[in-house]
């Protein structure tokens, strides 16, 4: 008994000495999480131009990052980049997680864009709407609703991969953890707990993710299952 | 004449939909187009709606003009309404949304403006009492009326119909082609693609046959349809009468 009491005496110390960094594994992921909703967002649009340079960018963006590790990256801003300009591993850290996810954001909203049917871009280009207009107010809005679910799914994908930017010794979950295991001997206890830490949070986001995905599937913009 | 075409050429890599079509059509004229499976008559419509492009030849309506120097296809899109076989109403959009946006964005009228104006037309399809349902909440045929009346909206001096009525079932064809009569005689000038033989001598002033990417013959519907002179014709007329 007193084994027990022990044992959790020593995590719930671990995890209110984790929980005041947390709020920097969030700050970092909502922001690179931003940073590639505005990059995927405009590649993924531009993935799909009809000005073949624009397009040609845009692949060039896509695969080069989905094809060098995360870790490659933060390397490469931080260090790298760092030779030239002063930046804070807080921003190299964003934008190196920030920029990659935009790769894989900017597939999903590529996918999500073509999978609307021809006939709507035909029915607005007849109605006399510009590819603008037309992907503002028919394509996008039809979209968003296929590309909820991935899309969020990434977030939590972008949450996890965060970690990462432990390594340039940006102070949040993984490298409290790593400081405090050093600190005290206790691996085990401590890895258990930031393991736990961000399984809290990801299975909390996957509910919301799977909430999100009825909302928008089932009574989404009134498409019954009348729809023929 | 309100659409001149002249000599237009249109292909798809090998195939030519069309070739060499010369076409001019009236104020007010309703031209029904008929042809194989096939032989060209939606490239001919979306030509004129700028939708495929040409190779050769000229496109005039109503003075804008699109050939290989020209391309004034916002002008022309603006002339000419288009309704297709599958609908293609905004899914998203509630009804009378979907016959406000155009309106809105591209005519840039006001919101009670566009509003009056989608009213009117909701009234005239006999729709007025959907208008905030959505698309995927209505039967085919009130799908085609909201189309053809998103269509009328932006005030298009042409009307162009696609096979509209090919995807209903039989009972919602009538309420459909009661509205394209209903145009017809308020003097809009259609083009229609159409298998319904029977509207087609009803409303047409003038019946025209494709068959691989010409125009093979052009009558009078009493005409085209009781004495044929071109063989084809006759074939294609024996398969559908
Ligand atoms: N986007 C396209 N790409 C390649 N070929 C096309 C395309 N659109 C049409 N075609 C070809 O052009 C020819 C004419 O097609 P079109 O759709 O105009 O025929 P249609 O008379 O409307 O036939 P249907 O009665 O079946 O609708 C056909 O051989 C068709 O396969
Ligand atoms: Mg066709």
């Amino acid at each position: 008994m007193t084994w027990l009491a022990e044992q959790f005496g020593i995590l719930s110390k671990i995890f209110y000495y984790l929980i005041q960094v947390v709020h920097w594994t969030v700050l970092i992921s909502v922001l690179a999480y931003l940073l590639a909703l505005i990059c995927g967002l405009v590649f993924g649009i531009a993935r799909i131009s009809r000005n073949r340079f624009i397009r040609s960018i845009a692949g060039a963006y896509i695969n080069v990052l989905r094809g060098v590790p995360l870790l490659v990256l933060i390397f490469f801003f931080y260090f790298g980049l760092g030779k030239f300009v002063n930046l804070d591993r807080f921003v190299a850290g964003v934008l190196a997680v920030g920029v990659c996810y935009g790769a894989y954001m900017a597939e999903i909203f590529r996918s999500g864009i073509e999978a609307i049917d021809y006939g709507q871009h035909e029915a607005a280009m007849s109605l006399g709407m510009t590819r603008w207009q037309t992907l503002r107010h028919i394509i996008l809005p039809q979209s968003f609703r296929i590309v909820v679910a991935p899309g969020a799914n990434e977030f939590i994908a972008c949450l996890k991969d965060s970690s990462l930017v432990s390594i340039i010794g940006l102070r949040e979950l993984t490298r409290a953890g790593r400081e405090y295991a050093n600190q005290y001997f206790l691996d085990f206890h401590t890895w258990l707990m930031v393991g736990i830490i961000y399984l809290i949070m990801t299975l909390t986001l996957t509910r919301l993710v799977k909430r999100l995905e009825k909302r928008f599937a089932i009574h989404g913009y009134g498409v019954t299952r009348h729809d023929n | 004449m309100i659409i001149d075409i002249k000599n237009i050429v249109c292909r798809f890599g090998e195939i030519v939909a069309l070739d060499d079509i010369s076409l001019s059509v009236d104020h007010g004229e309703v031209v029904v187009i008929l042809g194989p499976s096939g032989s060209g008559k939606s490239t001919l419509l979306r030509c004129l709606n700028a939708l495929e492009e040409i190779q050769s030849g000229e496109i005039n309506v109503d003075g804008f003009l699109i050939d290989r120097n020209h391309r004034q296809i916002h002008q022309i899109r603006l002339e000419v309404g288009m309704v297709f076989q599958q609908f293609n109403l905004f899914p998203h959009l509630t009804v009378i949304e979907n016959v406000n946006l155009a309106q809105r964005v591209v005519r840039k009228r006001s919101r009670t403006e566009a509003a009056r104006v989608s009213t009117e037309l909701l009234n005239k399809v006999e729709l007025a009492d959907k208008t905030e349902a959505f698309p995927g909440q209505l039967s085919g045929g009130q799908k085609q009326r909201v189309a053809i009346a998103r269509a009328l909206a932006m005030n298009p001096k042409i009307m162009l119909f696609d096979e509209v009525t090919s995807a209903l079932d039989p009972e919602m064809i009538g309420e459909v082609l009661e509205v394209m009569k209903q145009l017809a005689a308020e003097g809009m000038t259609m083009l229609i693609v159409t298998h319904e033989i029977g509207f087609a001598r009803e409303v047409a002033d003038r019946v025209i046959f494709i068959d691989e990417g010409k125009i093979v013959e052009q009558a009078a519907p009493r005409q085209f349809f009781t004495n044929p002179t071109n063989q084809r014709t006759k074939d294609f007329l024996a398969h559908v009468l």
